[in-house]
């Protein structure tokens, strides 16, 4: 009996005009904004890795120079996005891509001009993903908002119960067909798709994982559209209110939850302003962190542990270049303060994207934005990952030009100096991105809002059963 | 089966809407082979009365059953025995008279060879080039027709007819007729909602007129002159019985 109908539901939707012109809109939309997506993301890991090449070359090319003013010169390094940032480019706009890598200071990507727009920026660049989050559920609305009010206005629902139909036999066969229906739509979108971003790029095993729980997300999020379509459709009489109030919850989920929740977030759980920022850095550098003294008193202590060492009376006397030393010394004590601050910023990011969730309660959509970022690798998670590699890979350039400074003078004198065998004997940075694991995990709290969504969705569905009455 | 048990009986049946009382106490009963028509202006409790033996209304008090089973207490068996053709035969727009009859006879677990639902469609008159078509360019009477080859395919004992004439033109008004008596001469039990007083005395067994929710007077269907039904029908229509 559920076959019939979900066959009668297929037959519907392939027979019914206007959802053809749908399919077409569908289709025309999301291939374009793919497309879009594709040759804007080509065109930025070609630019990346153009630039990347040249500034290595440059910093190779150094000539005969102090080795610490080579690391002066410093590197850029870019983060290389996962092809399925064409799908969903996430914060790209926002964090900005590329690291600046220089001694004594750790800077940050998302200190971007970007960083100065609204917290609800991070929620909506026209892209792929934005079709699949925002404006594909107008789909699943406009398929399933007359789903039984239909039935009930034509008279076929009193004839389903005539023979025998149960309400949970039509709802569960309708709730598949419609699926099903909203998949065929979207199948030659789907197909196109997959065709270009599997001919462009080379996917990964990590990449098809990632696509595939992509797509199961998604699956979650139209499901928890077509059950709150189908409730709703039981429970209006009318399918002209079922179809406002399905878009007064599509406004509430898409428009107005994210907004509501970045403008609550920056509210109540504020990130401290740059300059703020940067000042606390250079601040607690200054008095240090604790009790351990400010920056005068932490130096003294330094020299007199560095004499002891070397048995050494004078600073001069030094048999290994003490610049270098005390610069190590500082920059360890520098990168301590910074590793601090950006957790504490990080950890802010975090909060203030756990406290947005709180809109989801108005719709599952903030959700869904945030696990295809995740799973795209374009979230503050994989940025934090990157930005961490990075600093690791600025520490180990920085101690490297250190190592040479101090081997290669003594005491005060400043005449080290690094040749461009040495530049280049500095390994280029290679990023490697987390695994789906990682992903997984940072999207957990979203996915599970999803399921709760769905879960809530359907139990509608099953209350609504019970109301529906011919 | 005796032949005189009712396939369709009313026990002091009431349904009451909140206050108001659609049913007021009815008892029917339509035994086997026999069109039984029910008159009364609106609000009078036809469409009620046939929407408690659908199921579909919940009695306040008193029993409605279908071949002795309850609709309340066994509706898969009761709808398993029972064809309903409302005023307008809801069909599927999209679906052609074929696949039309195929979807709801799957659904009342009933499996058609196409050369069967042609042949059910073909029983009922409706003509063989618009079996496949979509049942959009279908008049009344042709979806009627499908509604009929329905309960044919069912082979259901009971059919209930909610205003089955109202709209057709006297041609097709007359063939249909024609058909409910040819299902009812076969064993079946119609219980039939009209206005229409022409088709009631001209497919009828038994006529019973209902006001307010009461059945006030029943007729045999082949004795009562036309004239008398007309005027005990509108007498009471106008209140003055």
């Amino acid at each position: 009996m559920i076959v019939a109908i979900i066959r009668k539901e297929l037959l519907a939707v392939v027979r019914d005009g206007r959802l053809l012109v749908l399919a077409f809109s569908v289709f025309a939309l999301l291939s374009g904004f793919f497309l879009a997506s594709i040759s804007e993301h080509q065109q930025l890991q070609q630019e990346k890795q153009a630039v990347g090449a040249s500034a290595k070359q440059q910093w190779d090319t150094q000539g005969v120079k102090n080795p610490h003013a080579a690391a002066h010169f410093g590197i850029y390094v870019f983060k290389p996005d996962s092809p399925l940032a064409s799908i969903d480019p996430g914060l790209r706009h926002y964090t900005g891509q590329t690291l600046w890598l220089e001694p004594h200071k750790r800077n940050g990507a998302r200190f971007s001009p970007a960083a100065d727009q609204g917290l609800a920026s991070r929620f909506g660049q026209a892209s792929a993903g934005f079709v699949l989050v925002a404006l594909l559920p107008l789909l699943v609305v406009a398929l399933a908002f007359n789903a039984v009010t239909l039935e009930r206005e034509q008279g076929t629902l009193r004839m389903l119960h005539s023979l025998g139909v149960s309400a949970m036999q039509l709802l569960l066969g309708k709730f598949i067909g419609l699926l099903l229906a909203f998949l065929l739509v979207l199948l030659p979108a789907m197909g196109l798709a997959m065709i270009i971003l599997y001919r462009n790029f080379d996917l990964t095993g990590d990449d098809s994982l990632r696509l595939l729980a992509l797509g199961a997300s998604f699956f979650i999020y139209y499901a928890v559209f077509a059950a709150l379509a189908m409730s709703t459709s039981i429970h209006f009489h009318s399918s002209r209110l079922a179809l406002f109030a399905l878009l007064a919850f599509w406004s509430g989920s898409v428009l107005i939850a994210p907004r509501l929740g970045a403008a609550a977030a920056e509210a109540w759980m504020p990130i401290p302003a740059a300059t703020a920022f940067w000042a606390a850095i250079k601040d607690d550098i200054q008095q240090g962190l604790d009790n351990d003294g400010d920056h005068e008193k932490r130096e003294a202590l330094f020299n007199v542990q560095l004499l002891k060492q070397y048995a050494a009376t004078r600073i001069e006397d030094l048999p290994v270049g003490y610049a270098a030393l005390k610069r190590s010394f500082n920059d360890g004590y520098s990168a301590r303060v910074h590793a601090l601050h950006f957790d504490r910023l990080s950890d802010a990011f975090e909060r203030q994207s756990r406290f947005i969730h709180i809109a989801s309660l108005l719709g599952p959509s903030i959700a869904m934005r945030s696990v295809s970022m995740t799973l795209s690798g374009m979230d503050l998670a994989h940025q934090r990952h990157f930005e961490d590699a990075a600093e690791n890979y600025r520490h180990y350039f920085i101690g490297l030009t250190d190592d040479w400074d101090r081997e290669r003078s003594h005491g005060t004198e400043h005449g080290a100096q690094g040749h461009d065998d040495d530049w280049a004997s500095v390994k280029a940075f290679r990023y490697q991105s987390p695994p789906v694991g990682f992903a997984l995990h940072h999207a957990l709290a979203d996915l599970l809002v999803l399921l709760a969504w769905l879960v809530a969705a359907l139990i509608a569905l099953l209350f609504s059963a019970k109301r529906l009455k011919p | 089966m005796s032949a005189n048990k009712p396939l369709l009986e009313a026990r002091q049946l009431v349904v009451k809407y909140k206050n108001y009382r659609a049913i007021d106490g009815l008892d029917l009963s339509v035994p086997a082979g026999c069109v039984y028509a029910l008159l009364g202006g609106n609000g009078a409790g036809k469409t009620s009365t046939i929407n408690t033996f659908l199921g579909f209304n919940r009695p306040t008090s008193g029993n409605v059953f279908i071949d002795g089973e309850s609709p309340e207490q066994n509706p898969a068996v009761v709808r398993a025995k029972l064809a309903y053709l409302p005023e307008n035969v809801a069909l599927y727009e999209y679906l052609s008279g074929v696949e039309n009859l195929s979807f709801f006879c799957t659904l009342a677990d009933i499996r058609l060879s196409r050369q069967h639902a042609h042949d059910l469609l073909a029983n009922t008159g409706l003509q063989s080039d618009a079996h496949d078509r979509r049942v959009s360019t279908y008049s009344k009477g042709m979806r009627q027709k499908v509604g009929l080859a329905i309960a044919s395919a069912k082979q259901a004992k009971v059919m209930l007819l909610d205003e089955p004439t109202s709209g057709l033109d006297p041609s097709a008004a007359n063939d249909f007729a024609r058909r409910i008596r040819a299902a009812a001469d076969l064993g079946m039990a119609v219980l039939m909602a009209t206005h229409d007083l022409f088709n009631a005395k001209q497919v009828a067994d038994r006529i019973g007129i209902m006001k307010a929710g009461r059945l006030v007077e029943e007729f045999d269907a082949h004795t009562v002159a036309h004239d008398e039904l007309e005027h005990k029908y509108l007498a009471h229509a106008r209140g003055l019985l």
